[in-house]
C-alpha cells in the first residue's frame, strides 16, 4: 500500500502540536461516519472517537442523513439494496473534504463503491471522491494528522485483534501499533494466529452459523490464552462476535474498541 | 445432492478431521511465510507471476497455439477436448487402440475433474495413482480433500488398514513401512503399465514442453517408463518461456509447501528421441476446456485462470481450517474450489451454496502468489445468483426490508426506537441471550448485545457543544489543520491519474496493450 | 502394434485435433472480443525482476549455499579436490553400503573418472548405459543399487541438480536405483535457477532432450499424517558431490 506520510512525520505528538496558537476558523469539513453498528448498538464509540479527535483540535460533524454502508447487501449479492443504502453515504457526505469512521470494514465498503456504482456516472463520480476521502480512525490520526502518541495511559494486560478488512484489504496495519505502543504503562500481549478471521462475515454468521461458530470460539480460545484482560481493535462488529463468545462462556475481558481504550486512557478514567 | 451445510456440519463433528485439517494448514501456511520472507521482495514476485499470467491469459490463442504446433513438432500428438467427456473419450480410444491393460498416474487435480479413473476401469483398463496420498484415497475410494496433501484427513491407522487389505497381511501403523510397502507394490505397477498419465503444471509455448512439478518421483517415473505417456492439461496452463518459468518455479512451490524448489522439477519435450534408452515411445497431450474459456472476456473472473493450483488458500482458509476439503463438494476445494467449481460449471442454483461458505476475510487472496482476488469473486457469484432470480426467499425478503429502512435515515431512527421499544421483552442485563429467530444460530455461541438506549445520533446534539468548547479551549487545531490542508492538495494533485487515493494501492494497470487488465479500479487492495 | 491401421488411426485424430484447435483458437479470441492474435505479442513481462537478474554469487558462497540447500532437502554434498577423490569416495561408499550393481551414463566424464575399474575391483557389476545398444535399460535402472550420473548444471540457490536426457544418459539413471550419485565439477554450479532455464530458451525447441530433470534431494513424501518419509519412488539417498 503506498502510504501519503512517511515515517518522520509520525514520531509527531501531541505535545508538538499544543505549541500552535493559531486558531483561525477553518474552512475544512470534517465528517463523522457513525457506521450503522456504532450509532445503533455503540454509541461510545463514536463519542469516544470525536473527543479524542476533538483534543487534537479536529471538530467534527455528523450528517445525519448517513446510515449504513450496505454491506450486509453487497456481501450477499444484493447489490441493488447495497446501492440504496450506500446512496444515504454518497449525499450525506457529498460536501465533507474527510470522512472518518471506526471501521476498517465500513470504510472498505466504501472502497467498493466504484464497482457498486460502476453503471451510474453520476454516482460513480461520488463513489470516486467519496473512496478518496474516507479514512478508517487510526488511519486518520496517523496518516493525515501525523499523530501516533496521544498521552495515554491504561495500565492493564491487552491484546490486539487486527480486522480483516482494515488490515488486509485496506493495509491498516502499523498505524493501531504505532498507536498502542505509545500508550503508557499498558502491557501488549501478542495475540495467537492473530491474523485469522474471527468468523463474523456478516450474513455468514447467521447462514453459516456452525462454521462461524467454531472460528469464534477458536479466536476466543486464542485470547483467553493470552490472559489479557482486555481485547481490543478496530471493527466493532468483529469485537461484538468475539465479545458475544466471550459472555457465552462468562468470561470477563472486556472488549474495548481502540478509540475508547484511548479515550480513556486520555481522560484518565 | 447435500448442501454445503450439511458436509460441514460432518466436519466439524470429526475431531480428528478437524485437527489433522489445522496442523496440516498450519505446517504448509509457516512454511509458506518463512520461504516468502526468505526469498524475500515477495511482493514483486507476486506481481510479476500475476503479469505473466495475465499476459499469457490475454494473449492465450497466440500462446496456446504456438504449444501446440511445438509440441507437434516434437513427436507429439495433440488433442483438444471442449468438455471433459470428450477428453476422456480420447483418452479411452488411445488406451483401446494400444490395447492397453493398466494404467499408472501421477497426481493431476484436471484428471479428478474428469473421473477419467472410473471410465477406465469401466473399460477394463487397471489403473493405479502413484502419489502416496492419491494411492491411499483410491484404496478408500474417495476423492483428494486438498489440492497438495490429498489424504489430509486420513489418519495412520486408517492408512494401515487400507494397505493392510491391499498386502494381504497386517502392516503396523509407522509411515516407514506403510511409505516402504506402497514403494514395492507401485514399482511393480510402474514397470509393468502400458500407459502412464500426467497431469501439467505449466506447458512452455516456445518450445511445447511440460513441466512437472512434484517431490516423490511418481511424475518421473509415469513419463520414463510406459511405452505410452497420455499428459491431460488445462488450456490455461501455459507459459511463454523458460525464462518465465523461473518466476512459477519461485511461486509454487514456496506457496504449496514452503520448498525452494519441489524434490524434482521435471521439463519433458516430446516422447523419447528413437536412440534414448527410456522415456515414453508416444506421447499424447489432451488439452482441455470444461468451462475454463467460459472466464474469458468476463472482467470479474477471467483472473481465476490464473490459478497455479499452489493449495496456498486453502492453508489460509480460516473456513478450510474448520471443515476439510470434502465439504466444497467439488473437485476443487478451499476458496479456490468455491469459486472455480461454479465458475466452471455454471450452475447457478448451487452457486450460493458453497460460495456462501466463506466470511469474505480475504486471507486467501493475501496467500495467493499470483493475487487472485477469490474474495471479491466469491460476492459477485452471490450477486449473479441473486440478479438471475435463485436468491433465497427468506433472504431476499430480508434484504428488501434492510434496503427499505437503511435508504432513509428518519426511517432507520424510527426503527431504531421502535427496536429499543421492542427488545425489552428480551433483554436481560443489556444481553439478549434467547436463541430465537434470526438470533437462533447467533446465540448458539454468543449473546447479543442489546440496541443502545439511545442510539449516536441522539447523542450527537449535546456531545457537539461539549467538544465544541472544548477545541476553542485548547487551540490546538493549527498543526492539524496544516496537515489536513496538505493532505488535501495532495489528494488533488494525485487525481487526474486517479491515483494517490487514501487507502489504496497503486495498481499496475496490467498489460500494456490493454487487453489484459481485466481487473477493475477498486475491485481489490494491496494489503 | 505399431501397423498401418493405427497410423491411419493416429491421422484420423490429428485431422480431427487440427480442426477443433482452430475452433479452441477461434473461440479465444471471441471471449477476448478481438481478432485472432496469430503474431507473437512483446512481453514485457519475461522472466525474473530484473534486480534478480544481477544477482551472482561468488564460487565460494555457491558452493555453501548450494551444500546449505540440498543438505536441508535431506541430501548429502561432499567436496572433493579432484576425480580421483571423487572415485575414492564412491568406492568407499560402494563398500559401506554393500552395494553390488551399479549403473551409470555413457558420459565422458564419468569415463575418465575410472570408477568402473576399481567397483569392479571390488567384486561389483557395473553397467554403462546407452541407448544406443539393445538392452532392457529400465530393468537395468530398477535392478541398481547406485545410480551415477553427471549433472549438466547445478543451482545453488534451490540446491538443485540438473541433468538432460540423451541416449547415453537414461532418465531411470537418476531415478530408479536406491542411491544417486551426481558428479558436479564446479564450474557447472550456477546462482540462479533461471541461468539454467535461459539456456533452453537459447538453445530452442529443436535442441532439447526429452527430458530435463531437476533434482533437490531424495524422493519424499509427507502424504501419511504429515510425517516426513524419504524414498517413496525416487532414490532415497542422494549425493551430489561437487570435484574441483
Amino acid at each position: 500500500m503506498e502510504r501519503r506520510n512517511q515515517a518522520d512525520t509520525i514520531t509527531a505528538t501531541v505535545t508538538s502540536m499544543a505549541g500552535a496558537a493559531d486558531t483561525a476558523k477553518t474552512n475544512i469539513k470534517v465528517s463523522m461516519f457513525a457506521t450503522c453498528i456504532g450509532d445503533a448498538l455503540y454509541p461510545r464509540i463514536g463519542e469516544a472517537m470525536a473527543r479524542l479527535l476533538a483534543r487534537l483540535g479536529v471538530s467534527l460533524e455528523f450528517p445525519p442523513g448517513q446510515t449504513c454502508c450496505g454491506q450486509p447487501a453487497f456481501n450477499s449479492g444484493y447489490w441493488e439494496e447495497a446501492r440504496r443504502s450506500a446512496s444515504t453515504l454518497l449525499e450525506a457526505f457529498a460536501d465533507s473534504d474527510f470522512v472518518i469512521g471506526p471501521s476498517g470494514s465500513c470504510i472498505g465498503m466504501i472502497h467498493h463503491y466504484p464497482k457498486l456504482f460502476e453503471h451510474d456516472p453520476v454516482r460513480l463520480k461520488m463513489a470516486e471522491e467519496l473512496k478518496a476521502k474516507s479514512y478508517e480512525f487510526t488511519q486518520f490520526l496517523v496518516q493525515v494528522l501525523g499523530v501516533t502518541d496521544l498521552g495515554a495511559s491504561f495500565p492493564h494486560k491487552v491484546t490486539y485483534h487486527p480486522s480483516c478488512h482494515g488490515s488486509r484489504l485496506l493495509g491498516i496495519k502499523e498505524e493501531p501499533m504505532a498507536l498502542l505502543q505509545n500508550v503508557k504503562g499498558m502491557e501488549l500481549i501478542p495475540l495467537p494466529f492473530a491474523e485469522d478471521c474471527c468468523g463474523f462475515g456478516g450474513t455468514f454468521a447467521v447462514k453459516m452459523a456452525d462454521i462461524s461458530g467454531a472460528m469464534v470460539t477458536e479466536k476466543a480460545d486464542h485470547v483467553l490464552e493470552t490472559s489479557a484482560e482486555v481485547l481490543t481493535g478496530l471493527d466493532m462488529a468483529c469485537l461484538m462476535n468475539i465479545a458475544g463468545q466471550l459472555r457465552h462462556r462468562q468470561q470477563s475481558v472486556r472488549v474495548m474498541h481502540l478509540a475508547e481504550l484511548l479515550d480513556e486512557g486520555v481522560s484518565g478514567t | 445432492m447435500s448442501s454445503v451445510k450439511e458436509r460441514a456440519d460432518l466436519a466439524l463433528n470429526n475431531d480428528f478431521l478437524r485437527k489433522a485439517v489445522r496442523f496440516t494448514t498450519e505446517r504448509l501456511r509457516d512454511g509458506k511465510r518463512k520461504a516468502a520472507d526468505d526469498h524475500g521482495n515477495w511482493e514483486e514476485w507476486r506481481e510479476r507471476g500475476r503479469q505473466i499470467r495475465l499476459h499469457t491469459i490475454a494473449h492465450l490463442d497466440y500462446y496456446l497455439h504456438r504449444f501446440a504446433e511445438q509440441a507437434r513438432a516434437n513427436g507429439a500428438h495433440v488433442h483438444f477436448a471442449s468438455t471433459g467427456e470428450e477428453a476422456v473419450r480420447i483418452a479411452l480410444e488411445i488406451a483401446a487402440r494400444k490395447q492397453a491393460r493398466s494404467v499408472v498416474k501421477s497426481k493431476s487435480m484436471v484428471s479428478e475433474e474428469l473421473h477419467v479413473n472410473r471410465a477406465l476401469e469401466e473399460a477394463g483398463v487397471e489403473t493405479v495413482e502413484t502419489d502416496l496420498g492419491e494411492y491411499i484415497i483410491q484404496l478408500a475410494g474417495e476423492a483428494p480433500s486438498h489440492i497438495i496433501i490429498p489424504a489430509i484427513h486420513k489418519n495412520r491407522y486408517q492408512i494401515a488398514e487400507l494397505l493392510s487389505r491391499e498386502a494381504g497381511e497386517e502392516l503396523p501403523p509407522e509411515t516407514s513401512v506403510l511409505a516402504g510397502f506402497v514403494r514395492r507394490k507401485l514399482r511393480a505397477k510402474f514397470l509393468e503399465a502400458d500407459i502412464g498419465m500426467t497431469g501439467c503444471n505449466f506447458a512452455i509455448a516456445e518450445t511445447g514442453s511440460i513441466v512437472l512439478f512434484e517431490n516423490e518421483g511418481n511424475a518421473r517415473m509415469v513419463s520414463t517408463v510406459p511405452k505410452t505417456q497420455i499428459t491431460f492439461m488445462g488450456m490455461e496452463r501455459i507459459i511463454p518461456s523458460w525464462s518465465d518459468l523461473e518466476v512459477m518455479a519461485t511461486l509454487l512451490p514456496r506457496s504449496a509447501t514452503g520448498q525452494k524448489l519441489t524434490v524434482y522439477m521435471s521439463g519433458i519435450t516430446g516422447p523419447r528421441r528413437s536412440a534414448d534408452g527410456d522415456g515414453p515411445e508416444e506421447m499424447h497431450i489432451i488439452i482441455l476446456d470444461n468451462g475454463r474459456s467460459e472466464q474469458l472476456g468476463d472482467p470479474e473472473f477471467q483472473e481465476l485462470l490464473n490459478c497455479i493450483r499452489c493449495g496456498a488458500c486453502l492453508n489460509a482458509c480460516p473456513v478450510y481450517r474448520h471443515i476439510g476439503g470434502h465439504a466444497y463438494g467439488g473437485t476443487y476445494s478451499g476458496p479456490i474450489g468455491a469459486v472455480l467449481t461454479p465458475a466452471l460449471n455454471k450452475n447457478v442454483a448451487e452457486w450460493d451454496d458453497i460460495a456462501s461458505a466463506s466470511s469474505l476475510c480475504g486471507a486467501c487472496y493475501e496467500a495467493c502468489p499470483v493475487k487472485i482476488p477469490l474474495h471479491d469473486m466469491l460476492v459477485y457469484l452471490r450477486r449473479r445468483k441473486v440478479e438471475q432470480g435463485y436468491g433465497n426467499k427468506l433472504e431476499t425478503a430480508g434484504m428488501k426490508g434492510f434496503a427499505a429502512v437503511t435508504a432513509n435515515s428518519k426511517r432507520f431512527h424510527q426503527v431504531l426506537k421502535a427496536g429499543r421499544v421492542l427488545q425489552r421483552l428480551v433483554v436481560r442485563n443489556g444481553e439478549i441471550p434467547a436463541q430465537i429467530g434470526p438470533l437462533k444460530g447467533w446465540n448458539r455461541y454468543r449473546v447479543a448485545p442489546s440496541l443502545a438506549n439511545q442510539p449516536f445520533r441522539e447523542r450527537w446534539d449535546s456531545l457537539q457543544h461539549e467538544l465544541r468548547a472544548s477545541v476553542e479551549q485548547t487551540g490546538t487545531g493549527a498543526v492539524a489543520q496544516e496537515r489536513m490542508r496538505e493532505a488535501l492538495l495532495q489528494r488533488a494533485a494525485a487525481r487526474p491519474e486517479g491515483n494517490g487515493v487514501p487507502g489504496r494501492t497503486h495498481e499496475v494497470s496490467g498489460d500494456q496493450d490493454g487487453n489484459a487488465t481485466v481487473r477493475k479500479e477498486g475491485q481489490t487492495y494491496d494489503g | 502394434m505399431m501397423d498401418n491401421e493405427y497410423y491411419e488411426w493416429l491421422k484420423t485424430k490429428e485431422a480431427e485435433a487440427r480442426q477443433k484447435q482452430e475452433q479452441f483458437m477461434d473461440r479465444i479470441a471471441g471471449k477476448l472480443k478481438r481478432p485472432r492474435q496469430r503474431e507473437a505479442p512483446a512481453h514485457p513481462f519475461r522472466g525474473a525482476p530484473a534486480y534478480w537478474r544481477e544477482l551472482d554469487w561468488s564460487l565460494e558462497e555457491r558452493l555453501a549455499r548450494f551444500e546449505e540447500n540440498f543438505t536441508a532437502a535431506g541430501g548429502h554434498v561432499v567436496r572433493l579436490a579432484n576425480f580421483e577423490a571423487a572415485k575414492a569416495y564412491i568406492a568407499a561408499m560402494a563398500q559401506t553400503l554393500g552395494a553390488r550393481y551399479i549403473l551409470r551414463q555413457d558420459d565422458p566424464l564419468l569415463a575418465e573418472l575410472g570408477v568402473d575399474e576399481v567397483l569392479t575391483a571390488e567384486g561389483a557389476r557395473v553397467s554403462v548405459w546407452n541407448g544406443h545398444r539393445s538392452e532392457a535399460w529400465i530393468t537395468r535402472a530398477a535392478e541398481a543399487d547406485f545410480g551415477i550420473v553427471a549433472a549438466d548444471y547445478a543451482v545453488a540457490y534451490t540446491g538443485s541438480l540438473v541433468v538432460r536426457s540423451a541416449p547415453e544418459k537414461g532418465r531411470s539413471v537418476s531415478l530408479l536405483p536406491t542411491a544417486l550419485f551426481a558428479i558436479v565439477p564446479v564450474d557447472r554450479l550456477k546462482t540462479r535457477l533461471g541461468e539454467v532455464l535461459e539456456t533452453f530458451d537459447k538453445a530452442g525447441r529443436e535442441a532439447l532432450p526429452a527430458g530435463i530433470h531437476f533434482i533437490s534431494g531424495p524422493s519424499r513424501s509427507a502424504d501419511i499424517e504429515n510425517d516426513l518419509t524419504i524414498g517413496v519412488h525416487g532414490p532415497g539417498v542422494v549425493f551430489a558431490l561437487l570435484v574441483g
